[in-house]
């Protein structure tokens, strides 16, 4: 079994269809033909690179290497993530890192071993390719979770110091914003999930039918996959905002401006000692 | 507690630069208990400041605040915001349904055992002249006056005994001027530290005026 093997020669045909965004860029202008090759250049060579690498992965097949690439995929991923974030990657990288690896290895180990039941639950084909994914579908959430956490409360930091006022200790002055942040990380996850099948027919599934599963197994490796894409992606929103807080706000409670990179400051030159609040 | 006055709010020479720029210059003065008080000073001396310094939101780069006689740290301040009725200067509120938000308030731990019955509310509601439909309306949605006298009686709500008000009556008419300030004041164990432009606190013959701009009490 297995899919089709498409040789190498045939493989240029696909990129005939490039023929289609080109040649509508160039009637309309869109300015799209130069970012376009650039980044299916890109694709190619990295997808070729990791490709040979994942083969040699493969063959290898040792648990170590295995969680050694975890890691490396978690770095990429915490990086894109705090990239976005506004975020000083140096001040805040550790503990989202030890989140996310916690969370995406255990939530990987357990689907090996409670629900494919592998004899090794560290085989490179199940840990690597279910981490990958799970990482990739936590990422967007994340970045949108904890950035708009983050800034929400430094742009309306009165209504923020307000709430302290009241009297509120440190879980309960942050739990309107987590609230509205996971909202907003969550919401499109769950919206995909529920339009799941009919409008979009996700990758797995491609994956396992074309690799020659049958379609009930597909939908089997989905289902778990959705749900612990869910999972992943809550945890690591929220346990990510939990595990930077110390960081990010001293023992008054006041979040720190200098956690923002310079570029998201755009706040007149003050002592770094304060909060640009008022 | 005992019998003797108790000084709730204290500074002891506090002093406060930003960026160079002295704001507090060597500031002390004591509320006692059932104090009305009065900072007054120009636009930019600091008055909101030293309401900030109270509630730990910025320290001072030198002096000694205290509340109730104990020093305000990093620890002691999050005990002392619970015995505070503030209201900033541009009462600052949540977003959302005003009556959740309220609910939101008294859900906090340290609320739970106030009352926050509908008759209460609606008692406050009645007395401040404001309708009933603003319950229901969008905080966003309310006029500044509106806002202000919503920030008004949750103050009034969290019953605490000290008060920071940051220009309170700013935006309504001179008649809710006088109703909001005759309310404060005539709450004679209420220790209020008051920010305010408006005359009509004055009127109160035992209210003081503590001078920013001196740092000094006026006579
Ligand atoms: N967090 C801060 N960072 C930098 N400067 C600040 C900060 N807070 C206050 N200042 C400055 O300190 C000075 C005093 O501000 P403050 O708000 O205390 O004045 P105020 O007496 O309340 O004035 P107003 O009557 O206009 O409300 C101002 O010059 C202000 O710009
Ligand atoms: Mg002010």
């Amino acid at each position: 079994m297995g899919a089709i093997d498409i040789a190498f020669s045939s493989l240029l045909f696909s990129f005939f269809l490039l023929a289609i965004p080109i040649l509508l860029s160039i009637k309309y202008g869109f300015g799209l033909i130069k970012p376009l090759l650039l980044a299916v250049f890109r694709m190619c060579i990295q997808l070729v690179l990791i490709g040979i690498f994942l083969k040699y992965l493969f063959i290898w097949n040792n648990s170590i290497v295995n969680i050694c690439w975890i890691i490396i995929m978690v770095t990429a991923a915490v990086f894109s993530v705090l990239k976005d974030s506004a975020l000083r990657v140096r001040k805040v990288f550790m503990p989202v890192f030890i989140t996310f690896f916690i969370t995406i290895f255990s939530v990987v180990v357990y689907l090996n071993f409670m629900v494919i039941k592998l004899n090794n639950i560290f085989d490179a084909k199940y840990l690597i390719i279910l981490s990958g994914m799970l990482l990739g579908s936590s990422l967007r959430g994340c970045i949108v979770g904890i950035s708009y956490f983050y800034k929400s409360i430094k742009k309306d930091s009165k209504r923020f110091l307000y709430i302290l006022a009241l009297g509120a200790d440190r879980n309960e002055v942050i739990l309107p914003y987590l609230k509205e942040s996971i909202q907003l990380a969550l919401k499109p996850r769950i919206a995909t999930m529920a339009t799941m099948g009919i409008v979009a027919l996700p990758g797995m599934m491609t994956g396992v039918i074309l690799g020659g599963g049958s379609p009930v197994d597909a939908i089997k490796y989905q289902i778990m996959v959705m749900v612990s894409v869910v999972a992943c992606a809550t945890a690591t929103v929220i346990l990510s905002v939990l595990v930077t807080l110390k960081i990010c706000f001293d023992k008054y409670g006041i979040l720190q401006m200098d956690v923002f990179t310079d570029s998201d400051k755009n706040m007149p030159a003050q002592k770094n000692k304060t909060w640009s609040g008022l | 507690m005992g019998g003797q006055k108790q000084i709730p709010i204290s500074l002891k020479n506090v002093s406060l630069s930003f960026s160079g720029k002295k704001v507090l210059d060597d500031i002390s003065f004591e509320v006692k208990s059932g104090e009305k008080i009065i900072l007054s000073g120009k636009s930019g001396s600091g008055k909101s400041t030293i309401f900030n310094i109270i509630l730990g939101f910025v320290q001072p780069d030198s002096g000694e605040l205290l509340f109730d006689s104990e020093k305000i740290d990093d620890k002691h301040v999050w005990e002392v915001r619970k015995k505070i009725s503030y209201i900033d200067q541009e009462s600052s509120l949540g977003i959302g349904n005003t009556l959740d938000y309220l609910m939101f308030i008294s859900g906090l731990k340290t609320n739970l055992q106030k009352e926050f019955s509908l008759n209460r509310i609606n008692e406050l509601l009645e007395y401040f002249e404001l309708e009933n439909e603003v319950l229901n309306k969008n905080l966003e949605k309310l006029s500044g006056g509106e806002r202000q006298r919503i920030a008004i009686m949750i103050s009034i709500l969290l019953e605490r005994k000290v008060f920071l008000l940051d220009e309170v009556t700013s935006a309504v008419d001179v008649f809710l001027k006088k109703k909001i300030a005759k309310y404060y004041l005539n709450k004679d164990d209420w220790t209020c530290l008051i920010i305010s432009h408006d005359p009509i606190w004055l009127e109160n013959s035992s209210t003081k005026i503590f001078e920013m701009d001196t740092s000094s009490w006026a006579q």
